[in-house]
């Protein structure tokens, strides 16, 4: 049951949860930064314009 | 929309960044009070009664204002709590509570027409509220009136949470994080993050749940409803935690952390467990101010099971004005108070439970919660005819 954990500590690293990756892990590189950030980049543009408000904005 | 407008990035949230950085300390409470009072203005515009909306900026200053004069213990944070209920029950649930006793609109001789909701009234309320109760406990300092103004209109937080408090905000306004790279890299990284989880998943899951109104369930095939239903938790859960990694992350921008709004609350075991992984900043907020007041756990068995029903109810109301949200907060008091129940009857466990006891757990508790999205997303005669027709065809 070692595997869950690691996977959410890496999850939550890649997702700007935490600030540092898992132990006997590195950070991601400038380079491997920027192609995540181009990558979730042309993930939204791919996916915007069927956008919808915020459900919790009219609570 | 707001935080997936290129408005939010452009107009506030990066010159504002950049600006609470380079300002003087001094500077930066009224900084923060300016923007988020022009973010208020422009964001209730794009709305309709939008400029009646932005006019309550009145009741920030006044509510700014009456709490400079709180001091522990005092009646007037008792009085700040009631007003700040009155002016939540006056804009949510006018319409609500008078349709109750006088019935629908056209024969409710009270209705409001031109009824608006200021924006992030619900989250607001929950800040003064949070903020009143504490100067009368005596658990929080007073500040600089800036700095108060600063707590209640700090933008990314002010529409829809994470509901922050006082004491924890305080101290990070004085002194921010220095670490410019390290907060503007994961800053950024958890706002592209959510901006995915809001356009890729959450928006694409509408495609389905657009289905559950009356006359799609009428027609559709059973096997599809919890199909429906499921997309419904689904898109509920990536939507508002991607609105949470967008104000999360817009706050790293600043050099300010606030808390966290959810911790995989699909993966929990329990009712409880899930409880504290969904909505954090609500959870706590209510077991703070509502739960623990009525006495919490420590009252007689059939006590604690009201105070859960209660401040379930208190939840549901908070989150809608509509029957359905009551069912909907007393659905999950009911899980809860079954849960409490279970526990004290089955005691304390020895040993780690067995995987297919957690996975079962798991199950029941994913089902139970999926089944309950069903009075949030749908009005009650709809959910009504829902169960109908999944359970008996």
């Amino acid at each position: 049951m070692k595997t869950p954990p690691r996977l959410k500590e890496r999850l939550e690293y890649l997702g700007g949860v935490t600030d540092a990756p898992p132990d006997g892990t590195s950070p991601l590189s400038p380079l491997a930064l920027g192609l995540y950030w181009g990558l979730l980049i042309c993930a939204i543009l791919a996916f915007s314009g069927q956008a919808s408000k915020f459900i919790y904005i009219d609570f | 929309m707001i935080f997936n407008t290129l408005a939010y990035f452009l107009l506030f949230l990066i010159p504002a960044a950049l600006l609470f950085r380079l300002l003087p300390p001094g500077a930066r409470p009224w900084m923060c009070v300016l923007f988020g009072a022009l973010f208020f203005v422009y964001f209730s515009l794009t709305e309709s009664g939008g400029a009646m909306g932005a006019a309550c900026l009145a009741i920030f200053a006044w509510e700014a204002l009456c709490s400079r004069l709180y001091r522990p213990g005092s009646m007037l944070c008792l009085l700040g709590v009631v007003q700040s209920v009155f002016f939540l029950a006056v804009f949510k649930y006018w319409n609500f509570f008078t349709g109750l006793v006088f019935g629908p609109r056209e024969t409710n001789p009270f209705y409001w027409e031109g009824a608006f909701l200021p924006l992030g009234i619900s989250f607001f309320t929950f800040e003064f509220i949070h903020y009143a109760v504490d100067r009368y406990r005596d658990k929080t300092r007073t500040g600089s009136l800036g700095q108060y103004m600063a707590f209640i209109l700090f933008f990314p937080t002010m529409v829809a949470g994470p509901i922050k408090r006082y004491q924890d905000f305080l101290p990070k306004l004085e002194a921010p994080s220095t670490d410019w790279r390290t907060d503007w890299e994961r800053g950024t990284t958890r706002i592209l993050c959510g901006l995915a989880k809001k356009f890729v998943i959450a928006d694409t899951l509408t495609a389905m749940t657009v289905h559950l109104n009356q006359a799609d369930l009428a027609v559709a095939h059973r096997a599809i409803l919890p199909v429906w239903l499921l997309a419904y938790g689904m898109q509920i859960y990536f939507d508002f935690s991607a609105y949470s990694d967008i104000a999360i992350g817009s706050t790293r921008l600043f050099g300010i952390k606030v808390p966290e709004n959810f911790d995989w609350p699909y993966l929990c075991t329990n009712i409880a467990e899930f409880w504290r992984h969904w909505h954090i900043s609500l959870s706590k907020w209510l077991t703070d101010y509502v739960y623990i007041p009525l006495g919490g756990s420590r009252r007689a068995p059939v006590r604690v099971y009201a105070n859960l029903m209660t401040t379930m109810l208190v939840s549901g109301i908070w989150h809608g004005a509509g029957t359905n949200f009551v069912v909907w907060g007393l659905w999950h008091g009911a899980l809860l108070a079954i849960h409490r129940l279970w526990s004290g009857w089955r005691g304390p466990r020895e040993g780690p439970p067995s995987l297919a006891g957690q996975a079962l757990s798991w199950a029941l508790t994913f089902v139970m919660v999926n089944l309950g999205w069903a009075f949030f997303c749908m009005d009650l005669p709809t959910a009504r005819f829902f169960f109908r027709r999944l359970f008996l065809g």
